[in-house]
C-alpha cells in the first residue's frame, strides 16, 4: 500500500472531491454559501463525525465495529433517561457505558480470535434490542427540555457540539500518530503479524480500539439525543452507512493499516457538506442517502482501480531489472 | 499438523476431528427448534393451535426464502448483504406495479425476479472483482432505497384493482402457497448446494479462495452465481410479501435485514465461508420467527424480541467459533 503514497500525493483524491462537492453545492444552492453554509455543515458533525471517528479507529486497526450506530442509539436512550442527573453527568455516564461495552466487545473478539464483522453484527442486533428496552419501545423525551440549551449556544459558526467533534478528532489524531499505544493500534491494522512479532500486545490494543469506538458511538448518541431532546428506539440506524461512507470516502483502507484522522476528517467534511447542501435546497433525506451511496460506490471503485494500477506498475517495475540481468 | 502424515490422515479421515463440530452444527439447531416448540406448546396456551403455527409458517416463508438464498453468498465467503430490506421492497413494488399494469400477478412476479437477478448480477460483478461485499451491498442497498423513494415519492404503491392476493392466499390443506414455495425453494437450494458442480465450487471458493482459484474455479463466476441465487430469493420473497400486504412503500420492512442475517448466522453458516447449509438457514429463520411469536403471545414487545435474537446470535456465533477452533486444533 506504500506504493500508493509514492504515486499519488497523500490526500489528493479527498481534496479534489471536497472542492468539487463544495463547488457543486454552492452553485446549485444560492443559500448554501459563506458563514451559513459553514454553520449548517458543522452542525452535521454530531452525530456523524464522532461516530465516524470511532468507526475509523477500529478500521485502522484492521477490524470492523458494525455495532457503532446501535451503540449510539442505546447511549442516546440512556442519556435521555438519566437526564435528571444533569447534562454533563448523564453524557458522561452514557459515554462510560459505551466505553465499557466497547471494551467488553473488544475483549471477546481479541480473546476468542473471532471475526469482528460477525461478532459486531450480533451486537448490532443486541444493542438495538437494548435500545428498545431502554426506551420502552416509544420515543422518550427530556423532562427538562431546557437542559440541552447549553449545547446549542452559537459561537460564530461553532456550537459546543461541533467543537466537541473537532476536539475528539484532534485528540484521536494525536493519539494515533504521536503516542506509542496509538501507533501500535495502527500497526496491528497494517501488518498484524509483524507488529505482534515486534512485541505489540495484540489483545490489549484490540480492546483499546473497540473501547474507543464504543465510547465515540456513545458520546455521539448522547449528544445527538440531547440536541433533539429525545431518543427513539429505532433512531440513528442509518448512521452506520453514513459513518462508513465518511470513513471510506476519506480514504481509510478497508483492509486496515492505511489512513489516519486527517483522512477521516476529510471524509466527514465531504459527507457533512453533501448532507447540509442537499438539505439546504430542500432535498429529502432519502435523496441524500442515495447520493451518499453513489459517492461511496464511486470512491471504493476508484480506490480499487488505483490499487490495481499501482500493483500492476509495481510488478512491471520489479520485472525490468530481472529481465535486464537475464 | 507439521508432518505430511498427519495432514494425510486429516485429509482421509476428518471424522475424528470434525465430528464434534459436525454433530453440533447438524443436530443442535433442529434440537433447539424442537425444544423451543415443545416448551412453548406446554407453557404458552395459544401457541400450539393450528392457526398460530400457520401464522408462524407464513411469516417464516418470507424471512426464510431470503435467508436460504443469502446462504449462497455466505458459503462463497462473501459474508452477508446489508441491503436486504431495500432490495426486497424494490421487488415488492415492481411486483405490484407490473401486476397493476399487465393485470397478471405472474407477470409481476416474473418482473420482480428478473429485476432482482439483474441487481444481483451487478453486485456479483462488483464483489467478484474483489471489492468488499458488506460495503458494496450497503451502498447498493442505500442507492436502491433512494431510487425507490424518489420514484414512488414515498407514497404507498398498490396493484390497483388487479387481484394479486391469490399468490399469498391460495392454499392447499389450509396451508397457503408461500409456505410451499418456501419449502420448494429450500429443497432446490439444498440440491444445488450439495449435489451440483456450482454448489461445490461455491463451498470451495469460500473455504479457500486461493486454492479454489488455483484449481480452476473462477471466483468471479462463482460469486456472480451466488448473487444470482440471492436475487431470485429476493424477487420471490418481495413479490410474496407485497401480495400478502397488497401494498408497499419505500420505508417498509425495516427489521428484515437483521432478521435474515440472524437466521443465517443462527443456522450455523461460517461467515468466513465454506460452511453452511440452506436447510439450516431455513430452520434458523423458523426459530427466529417462532421466538418472536412466543414473545408476542406473552405480551412482550418488539424490544424483547430484538434483544433475544441478538443474544442468541452472539451466543451461537461465539459457541460455533470456539467449537470450530477446538475441532481443528
Amino acid at each position: 500500500m506504500n506504493a500508493t503514497r509514492e504515486f499519488f500525493p497523500k490526500y489528493a483524491l479527498q481534496i479534489v472531491v471536497l472542492v468539487l462537492v463544495v463547488g457543486i453545492m454552492a452553485t446549485v444552492s444560492p443559500s448554501f454559501r459563506g458563514e451559513a453554509a459553514l454553520f449548517s455543515s458543522l452542525e452535521r458533525l454530531i452525530p456523524l463525525g464522532v461516530i465516524a471517528a470511532g468507526l475509523a479507529v477500529t478500521m485502522i486497526a484492521g477490524e470492523f465495529d458494525l455495532s457503532v450506530a446501535s451503540m449510539a442509539a442505546f447511549a442516546g436512550a440512556i442519556a435521555v433517561q438519566l437526564g435528571g442527573l444533569g447534562l454533563i453527568a448523564s453524557i458522561l455516564i452514557a459515554t462510560v457505558v459505551g466505553v465499557l461495552l466497547g471494551s467488553l466487545q473488544g475483549w471477546v473478539i481479541a480473546r476468542l480470535g473471532i471475526s469482528s464483522l460477525v461478532f459486531t453484527v450480533g451486537t448490532l442486533i443486541l444493542l438495538r434490542g437494548a435500545t428498545w428496552l431502554a426506551t420502552g419501545g416509544v420515543p422518550v423525551t427530556l423532562t427538562d427540555y431546557k437542559l440541552s440549551d447549553a449545547l446549542t449556544v452559537r459561537i460564530w459558526v461553532f456550537t459546543p457540539l461541533s467543537l466537541t467533534t473537532i476536539a475528539v478528532l484532534a485528540v484521536l489524531g494525536i493519539f494515533l500518530s504521536r503516542t506509542r499505544w496509538g501507533r501500535e493500534v495502527s500497526s496491528i491494522g497494517g501488518a498484524r503479524q509483524e507488529a505482534v512479532a515486534s512485541g505489540v500486545k495484540l489483545r490489549s490494543r484490540l480492546v483499546l480500539a473497540f473501547a474507543i469506538s464504543g465510547g465515540c458511538g456513545a458520546l455521539a448518541g448522547a449528544l445527538s439525543s440531547f440536541r433533539g431532546g429525545s431518543a427513539t428506539p429505532d433512531g440513528l440506524a442509518n448512521m452506520l452507512l453514513l459513518a462508513l461512507a465518511a470513513v471510506l470516502i476519506g480514504g481509510v483502507s478497508l483492509s486496515g493499516g492505511r489512513g489516519d484522522m486527517v483522512n477521516v476528517a476529510f471524509g466527514i467534511a465531504i459527507t457533512a457538506v453533501l448532507a447540509a447542501g442537499m438539505s439546504s435546497i430542500g432535498v429529502k433525506a432519502f435523496v441524500t442517502e442515495l447520493f451518499t451511496g453513489v459517492l461511496l460506490l464511486v470512491v471504493i471503485l476508484l480506490e480499487f482501480v488505483i490499487a490495481r494500477v499501482v500493483a500492476h506498475k509495481a510488478v512491471v517495475r520489479r520485472r525490468q531489472p530481472h529481465l535486464a540481468v537475464t | 499438523m507439521s508432518s505430511t502424515a498427519s495432514i494425510a490422515t486429516n485429509f482421509i479421515a476428518p471424522s475424528q476431528r470434525g465430528s464434534v463440530i459436525r454433530f453440533v452444527t447438524s443436530y443442535t439447531l433442529p434440537l433447539l427448534v424442537a425444544a423451543v416448540f415443545a416448551v412453548a406448546a406446554t407453557s404458552t396456551p395459544d401457541f400450539a393451535t393450528f392457526a398460530n403455527i400457520r401464522a408462524i409458517l407464513i411469516n417464516t416463508s418470507i424471512v426464510g426464502i431470503i435467508a436460504v438464498a443469502m446462504t449462497a453468498i455466505t458459503i462463497s465467503g462473501n459474508f452477508f448483504s446489508l441491503g436486504i430490506a431495500s432490495s426486497t421492497v424494490l421487488a415488492g413494488i415492481v411486483f405490484l406495479a407490473v401486476s397493476g399494469l399487465t393485470g397478471s400477478a405472474l407477470a409481476g412476479l416474473g418482473a420482480a425476479v428478473v429485476l432482482s437477478v439483474a441487481l444481483g448480477i451487478l453486485q456479483g460483478l462488483i464483489v467478484g472483482a474483489g471489492l468488499n461485499p458488506v460495503i458494496t451491498t450497503l451502498a447498493v442497498g442505500s442507492v436502491t432505497y433512494g431510487l425507490v423513494a424518489i420514484t414512488t415519492k414515498g407514497a404507498v404503491v398498490t396493484a390497483g384493482s388487479v387481484d394479486v392476493a391469490w399468490l399469498a392466499t391460495w392454499n392447499l390443506l389450509e396451508i397457503p402457497l408461500p409456505v410451499y414455495i418456501f419449502v420448494l425453494f429450500t429443497a432446490v437450494a439444498w440440491f444445488l448446494t450439495e449435489h451440483t458442480l456450482i454448489g461445490r465450487n461455491t463451498h470451495l471458493l469460500g473455504a479457500n479462495r486461493a486454492t479454489a482459484r488455483n484449481s480452476g474455479i473462477s471466483p468471479q463466476a462463482t460469486t456472480i452465481w451466488a448473487f444470482i441465487a440471492f436475487g431470485v430469493g429476493l424477487g420471490v420473497a418481495g413479490a410474496l410479501n407485497a401480495s400478502q400486504l397488497h401494498q408497499m412503500q419505500a420505508n417498509d420492512l425495516a427489521g428484515l435485514t437483521m432478521d435474515v442475517i440472524a437466521a443465517v448466522l443462527v443456522g450455523g453458516a461460517a461467515v468466513s465461508g465454506g460452511e453452511g447449509s440452506p436447510t439450516r438457514s431455513a430452520l434458523g429463520a423458523l426459530l427466529i420467527v417462532a421466538l418472536g411469536n412466543i414473545m408476542l403471545l406473552h405480551g412482550l414487545d418488539n424490544g424483547w424480541r430484538v434483544f433475544l435474537v441478538g443474544g442468541i446470535v452472539v451466543v451461537l456465533v461465539v459457541a460455533l467459533h470456539v467449537l470450530r477452533k477446538v475441532s481443528t486444533r
